[in-house]
């Protein structure tokens, strides 16, 4: 539908996305997923779930990508389909790395004392 | 107006944080009393609204990766600074290139800072940008003459010259670096000549020889014997980060921080 409209998103490399709505539901219910596997009380998985689901319910309550591009408000819906790529990968290396558990090491004494 | 240099601590209670921000606060505290009375246009206005947002936005960052980020602060000049971990460079570049809400993907610059009088030396600092948000973050790290530090190239392609010139400036070794080789000095240069102990004048000198038809390098020979200046200056060179006279006392692991007087 979008596609019928828009011929280019101005940005180079990124094309215009035919299907953005079957494409970011697909994503958003993959990073849900990944979510899933993370500790409860991981503040990654509760703002990123926060943040995923109120984009997604605006995925499902929107048909117009105009007005949805609008209520998302971070950019052309490519862009958001970009963002929401990066934050699956992000998502599945985070669940590798465990940066929600406490501090690997305290820094030496001093190092980070200003000025010396 | 005095710098005000507000450390916001992680979320972690009973830790030794609460002692530094509490001292913390006092410090700045008694800096803003002197400073709300000066209105002239030299003095810079206060920004606070971005400076709230700024250091909301740290304790958001330090809340989601605890386990690497040791210190978050926001300069006097409105500028986050994030303290991490060296085992967390790329999981932390990482985080904010990738993460939804941060969306750091440019890389501004990566440097080092050589402070010979700490247990690890150099300190690294990596510069962001944030196109889509408009924002800016450093990260700093450190490490010492011999430990290697994870290369930032598979997160920002940026990186690459920049780990070559911090090599061949300061002696700092990245780990996985594509193409770790000298990029400033000489073919044949030895040493490190951004690092303290390199002395001005260098090493070598090289002139152009005219009996062996080519350039020669040579040891550096002074021309006058090396005579040793006292360049300290006499005033006090920082009033705002003076040393509190008492040492506050130390915390055990159950007690409860004082609060710091309004």
């Amino acid at each position: 539908m979008a596609g019928l409209l828009k011929k280019t998103t101005g940005l180079v490399g990124l094309a215009v996305s035919h299907n953005p709505h079957e494409r970011l539901r697909i994503l958003y219910s993959k990073i849900l997923a990944s979510l899933q596997t993370m500790p409860q009380d991981a503040a990654y998985r509760k703002y990123t779930e926060q943040l995923v689901s109120e984009r997604f319910n605006h995925v499902k309550a929107e048909a117009d990508v105009e007005k949805l591009e609008k209520k998302i408000n971070c950019g052309q819906i490519e862009e958001v389909i970009f963002q929401a790529e990066c934050e699956l990968a992000l998502s599945r290396k985070m669940s590798e790395w465990k940066p929600w558990e406490p501090l690997t090491e305290e820094p030496p004494p001093n190092q980070w004392k200003w000025p010396v | 107006m005095a710098a005000s240099l507000v450390r916001f601590v992680r979320g972690g209670l009973g830790r030794s944080y609460n002692l530094a921000r509490s001292s913390c606060l006092l410090q700045q505290q008694s800096r803003l009393q002197s400073s709300t009375t000066e209105t002239s246009p030299t003095i810079r206005p206060k920004d606070a609204v971005t400076h709230s947002q700024l250091a909301a936005f740290g304790e958001y960052v330090a809340e989601m990766m605890p386990k690497y980020i040791q210190q978050v602060q926001v300069s006097c000049y409105n500028e986050l600074e994030v303290m991490i971990h060296p085992d967390g460079v790329i999981p932390v570049l990482t985080f904010l290139r990738d993460h939804t809400n941060t969306q750091f993907r440019n890389m501004i610059d990566l440097t080092a800072v050589d402070v010979p009088s700490r247990q690890n030396r150099f300190e690294i600092v990596y510069h962001l940008l944030s196109l889509r948000y408009n924002s800016r973050v450093r990260i700093k790290t450190y490490t010492d003459e011999l430990s290697p530090v994870d290369s930032a190239v598979p997160v920002h392609m940026a990186a690459n010259w920049y780990e070559r010139e911090v090599w061949d400036m300061y002696g700092v070794f990245f780990a996985n670096h594509p193409d770790l080789r000298r990029i400033l000095t000489d073919y044949g240069f030895e040493g490190h000549p951004f690092r303290k102990d390199f002395p001005l004048s260098g090493y070598v000198e090289v002139r152009y020889d005219d009996e062996v038809k080519r350039v020669v390098a040579e040891p550096v020979e002074l021309s006058q014997e090396f005579r040793k200046f006292d360049l300290n200056t006499p005033w006090e060179v920082f009033p705002a980060y003076r040393e509190p006279k008492e040492a506050a006392p130390k915390l055990e692991a159950g007690d409860v921080a004082p609060e710091a007087p309004k």
